[in-house]
């Protein structure tokens, strides 16, 4: 019995260091000189070295990256929970046959790929003035995210009893009063679960600015990196130190947040 | 007569509340989809104002176009290869990590880790790992490997490699939820009936999963039929069309050849194409479900 523990845990230890393999490279690239990686790719660097951060911090505009990304996500996240709490309550607790055929209408657009609908929203965003601006994106991400995020709450709001809504009702409090006062405060749990699982989508998200953001100024993080792969691609190292640069933000929130990402998608597993 | 006012009232706010998110819907799903819908049947280049409609003529080439059909093998090759590859290591892993092993929270989070990175930044990192980390690793023991995105015969796997390698983590989680949810009698008793590990596994974890394995066969399927960064930002379709899948095919079609109704076109087909095979998987694995 020991030893089949044993030969799993060195399995899993072998499995671990072949996953993480990729990310090391990436990591030592980032820390060594051109001359460095020519004689010897795999080597540890001589001596501890942050000189291609900082040379990348100047190329690039990371700051400026940071904040687009930041706003963009901040902004869709905050759209894409309120207006799925509000419709998921509504849903949950009206009960006529109209509120069960919007929930089957957000459900069945869970089927539409972006990819279809690609060329239509370019053309829809140019001729509505859309393009390049955080508020044009923050529609968009809005009317995705609000698929799932209505079958996440109205889930959720069905399992909370009815009777202190009843209460409260009898007592002369109206319906957006229930809704902030009484259901609000028990929606964190499911909260939690529809903001990690979203930005951790539009955090990521390429095609969308890909199509939205093409001016400068207004790249995201994805984006950026992607042009600045093109524009520094004999420039090995400082590549890297870009790339390590823009996973710490997404990486630290993780790490943060990890309970809640895990429940999130096993959550999600069920209500799909 | 107020206890009608009343329920009027109440009802009037969930459609109130309702409005936003149908709103956001309608905007950023439907209108674009029936737009799409509509430029399908028109000779459209995307850019100028005036539309031609020609009927059904998009469909009838796009079903004769030899490269439609190329990026749709393309594309249900990667996709099927994925979600086999993807669920038995995910599997495998949960069920390792499922097991009373030291450190096993650390161990979930490295395997998930590759999951959150940006896909622009896993395609670059695994390009510089295949073009020039591999070579000189393989170099040390003699041998001599060539980057895989290269060579015509081996690039779609060599992207599959990458992708089983950044989705291996969700499915992951799901399995271990799964796993977690199945009663420990239901093992004992069967290793008191005389099963081993083998049998055990195959006749009561497997069966008590199949609510598990359902969802992510469903996910990563959907999901690798509608692969577009990865390829878009490692091989962009080559080398010679070995990797082109159907969605950076219409990508390219709309946007860089100026066949927008096309494009669109070729876009309606693989919708109803992606519907067809989310409708017949979800039925084929629900009927092998069991309850607890």
């Amino acid at each position: 019995m020991r030893g089949t523990k044993i030969a799993v845990f060195a399995l899993v230890l072998l499995l671990a260091a072949v996953f993480m393999f990729p990310l090391y490279v990436a990591l030592l690239m980032s820390m060594k000189s051109a001359k460095e990686t020519f004689d010897s790719f795999y080597a540890l660097p001589g001596s501890l070295n942050f000189s291609n951060f900082s040379h990348a911090w100047d190329t690039s505009k990371y700051p400026e990256a940071i904040t687009n990304s930041l706003i963009v996500t901040a902004l869709s996240v905050t759209v894409i929970i309120i207006v799925s709490a509000l419709s998921g309550y509504a849903i949950a607790r009206g009960n006529k046959p109209f509120y069960s055929i919007v929930y089957l209408l957000f459900l069945s657009g869970m089927m539409v790929p972006f990819q279809v609908t690609m060329l239509p929203l370019y053309k829809l965003g140019k001729s509505l003035h859309l393009l390049n601006s955080h508020w044009g994106i923050m529609l968009i991400y809005g009317g995705f995210g609000v698929q799932s995020g209505v079958l996440f709450y109205t889930g959720f709001v069905r399992g909370i009893s009815r009777e202190i809504e009843e209460a409260a009702r009898i007592d002369g409090c109206s319906t957006p009063g229930i809704f902030v006062r009484i259901i609000l405060p028990l929606l964190k749990p499911v909260t939690a679960t529809v903001l990690v699982l979203n930005v951790l989508y539009i955090w990521n998200d390429f095609l969308l600015p890909l199509l939205y953001l093409q001016d400068k100024s207004y790249r995201t993080i994805p984006l950026q990196q992607y042009f600045f792969f093109g524009q520094y691609s004999s420039d090995l190292n400082l590549a890297f130190a870009y790339a390590v640069m823009g996973m710490i933000p997404i990486v630290v929130f993780f790490l943060f947040m990890q309970r809640f990402i895990i429940k999130g998608i096993a959550a999600g597993a069920i209500k799909g | 007569m107020q206890a009608l006012r009343k329920t009027f009232k109440r009802e009037m706010w969930y459609v109130l509340f309702l409005v936003p998110g149908l709103f956001l819907f309608t905007f950023a799903v439907i209108v674009p989809l029936v737009t799409g819908a509509r430029y399908s049947f028109t000779s459209w280049d995307g850019i100028s104002s005036k539309l031609t409609y020609i009927g059904w003529d998009n469909y009838v080439n796009a079903v004769q176009d030899s490269d439609l059909w190329t990026a749709l093998g393309n594309t249900f090759k990667y996709a099927i290869i994925m979600t086999v590859l993807v669920n038995v290591l995910s599997l495998l892993f949960a069920l390792l990590l499922d097991s009373y092993l030291p450190a096993r929270n650390l161990f979930r989070t490295m395997f998930f880790l590759p999951s959150i990175i940006s896909v622009v930044l896993t395609g670059y990192i695994w390009s510089y790992n295949y073009s020039q980390g591999f070579p000189k690793l393989f170099a040390a023991f003699g041998m001599d490997v060539t980057s895989p995105l290269g060579n015509p015969h081996y690039a779609l796997f060599g992207l599959i490699v990458v992708a089983v390698w950044q989705g291996i983590g969700p499915p992951m989680i799901i399995y271990i939820a799964g796993l977690q949810g199945i009663p420990g009698e239901l093992l004992e008793s069967a290793k008191i009936d005389g099963a081993g590990a083998f049998r055990a596994f195959r006749n009561v974890t497997l069966p008590l999963l199949a609510p598990s394995i359902t969802i992510n066969m469903l996910l990563t399927l959907t999901g690798s039929l509608k692969v577009f960064d990865l390829v878009y930002v490692t091989t962009n379709g080559g080398p010679s069309f070995s990797t082109e899948v159907i969605t950076t095919f219409v990508y390219k079609t709309a946007f860089s050849s100026f066949k927008a109704g096309y494009g669109m076109a070729m876009s309606m087909i693989f919708f109803v194409v992606l519907v067809v095979v989310t409708v017949v998987q979800v039925s084929i694995f629900r009927k092998r479900e069991v309850d607890l």
